[in-house]
Order: structure tokens, then sequence, then C-alpha cells
């Protein structure tokens, strides 16, 4: 393998990736090569750089933590409800009530059949309306 | 994870039921991890908080999906990755100006915290570790954020985010490849 080839490696080789012969192969080039021992030293260095070891937890700011979260799952559980009652038991309850109307609105023999079916297409409309 | 206590899948098979106290205690449970990868990951502390509550969030409403195929943590964890990564790509959407107003000053920055003899010296600024982070495309950013500061490793993360092994050794090297050149492109005045 040539120089260019370990530098390639030499990410994998410091997260503990290579398998044992690979890594071995890239130990022993490192041994010889100042520039890719820079190289590794400089990706090494790039995580501690950016990023901190996370401060070890709060015990209060976790509880605070999981009120917030529970509040949340409480908030959306109800959120929840709604939306289904407003996709679901509303518009049926509006069903009912308009099969309601209709029963009403029915016309009897005696009565003309048009009066009749537009009193029922208002009360369905309106039952839709208030409904959600 | 050993906690004393009801196993984990035992209280999500509660907290799918509606138990709150049970998912309540699956929150106390996995909140350090979920929360230390939402602020690694994530520029502010704002964001990575409420991040993490979304995160918790999701977990219970899918909870009745959850099968415990995988261990609860993992199975939570994948979705604070996923969730993380979906912010990352919505922010990388609008970019600000800054990120590229400061280049320059972040990446010499970036040039001296490397060339500091003290080794393990954390850039103090956080704010320009984020610009920095935030010109990482968001699977590169991801994957280099659950190797260097969850400790995962490949294979871990290949579950994590859904891909192969070979996706995630090159994600993490063009990461590094590509903040390291940043670091050489404009190095500080105090570099030789
Ligand atoms: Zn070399």
């Amino acid at each position: 393998m040539t120089h260019d080839n370990f530098q390639e490696k030499l990410s994998e080789w410091l997260d503990g990736e290579l398998d044992a012969s690979m890594s071995a192969a890239v130990a022993s080039h490192l041994g010889a090569c100042p520039a890719c021992r820079r190289e590794a030293e400089l990706l090494r260095r790039l995580g501690p750089a950016l990023f901190r070891a996370p401060a070890a937890a709060d015990p209060r700011a976790t509880e605070a933590f999981i009120a917030r979260v529970m509040s949340r799952v409480e908030a959306d559980a109800v959120s929840l409800w709604e939306r289904l009652s407003a996709r679901v038991l509303a518009p049926a309850l509006g069903l009912a009530l308009a099969a309601l109307m209709l029963s009403i609105a029915l016309p009897g023999p005696d009565e003309d059949a048009p009066l009749g079916v537009a009193a029922v297409s208002i009360d369905v409309e309106t039952a839709f309306e208030v409904a959600p | 994870m050993d906690a004393p206590g009801p196993a984990d899948a035992e209280l999500a098979r509660r907290a799918a039921d509606g138990d709150d106290a049970a998912f309540a205690e699956l929150v106390r449970r996995h909140a350090p991890r979920v929360r230390a990868l939402c602020a690694a990951t994530l520029g502010g502390p704002a964001e990575a908080e409420d991040a993490a509550q979304e995160t918790f969030l999701k977990a219970h409403r899918a909870l009745p999906r959850y099968t415990g195929a995988s261990s609860f943590g993992t199975w939570l964890h994948r979705i604070a990755v996923n969730h993380c990564l979906d912010l990352l790509r919505a922010a990388g959407r609008r970019r600000s100006d800054s990120l590229e107003a400061l280049l320059e000053a972040d990446s010499a920055a970036l040039g001296r915290a490397l060339s500091e003899p003290s080794s393990a010296q954390s850039l103090e600024d956080r704010d320009t570790v984020a610009r920095l982070l935030a010109r990482l495309p968001p699977e590169q950013r991801l994957a280099l954020t659950l190797r260097e500061a969850d400790g995962m490793s490949y294979e871990e993360i290949a579950a994590a985010m859904s891909c192969s092994l070979d996706s995630v050794k090159a994600r993490i090297k063009r990461s590094r490849a590509y903040l390291l050149k940043l670091s050489r492109h404009f190095p500080g005045p105090d570099i030789v």
C-alpha cells in the first residue's frame, strides 16, 4: 500500500474499525511516516475540539425535563382526542342529527314531496357545519 | 440498561396501554442520552431541548407499534436520530448568511484549536462549532456526531441511520477531511 492508501485508512484506524492485520499495517506505516502521524493526530483532535463531553445530568434538570415531556404527552393526548372527535365523532353526531331531521321532515303521504326533500338537504348541511 | 424496577419492555407495554407513570419512568431512564445526543447534534440549546422533548413525544405516539424486536433504548435512539436528521435537513434548506460571512474566522478558530499542544482542547465558542458543523451535509454531520459524541461503533451508526457500513465509513471520513481542509485553508496568523 502507498502512503496515500494509508492516509485514506486513518479515519477508520482512529475509530478502531479496521481488522487486525490492516490496523497493524497502518500502525507500522505511522511509525515510518511523519506526515501520516501528523494527519492522524489532527484527525484525532477534531472530535475533542468540536464535541464536549456531555455534562453529568443534573437530577433537577432531569425532573424538569420529565415534567415538560409529560405535560406535552398529556396535551398531545387531549389534542388527539379533539382531532378524533372532530373527524369521527362530530360527523357521526351530525349524521345522527341529520337522520333525526330526515325522519321528522319526511313528508307524510299527503304532503308535497319536493318541499320535504329541500328541508332535509338544508338540515344535513347545518348539522355538518356546526359539528366541528 | 440495567435499572432497578420493571424492565423497559414491561414499562413500554404499560405505557402503550395508557400508563403515564410508566412512560415517565422511561423518560427518566433515557432522557440523559437522548438530551446529550440532541445537544451534540443540533446547534442551539433551546432547539436541542425541544428536539429531545419531541423525540419522547414521537415515541409515545409510536408506542403501539413498538414490537420489542430491539431494546427500547435502541428503538428510542433511532427515533431521536431520525428526528435530528429531519431538523438538520430543514435547517440546511435555510442556511444563514452568517455561515458564509464567518467562514474564514471559524475555520481559523478551528485551526488554532487543532494546533494547541494541549490536544483535548475544545473550541470555547459554541457558535463557531455550530456554524462549522452546519456546513456539513446532514448525514455526514450526524454520523460524525454519533461517533465522536456518542461513541457509537460504525455498525451501531449504520443501524441507527438505516444505511450501509460503507456509507458510515465514507460519511465520517469525508466530514473529517472537510473540516481539516477548512482548518488548513484559512490558517490563523499564529499557525506556522
Ligand atoms: Zn504516510
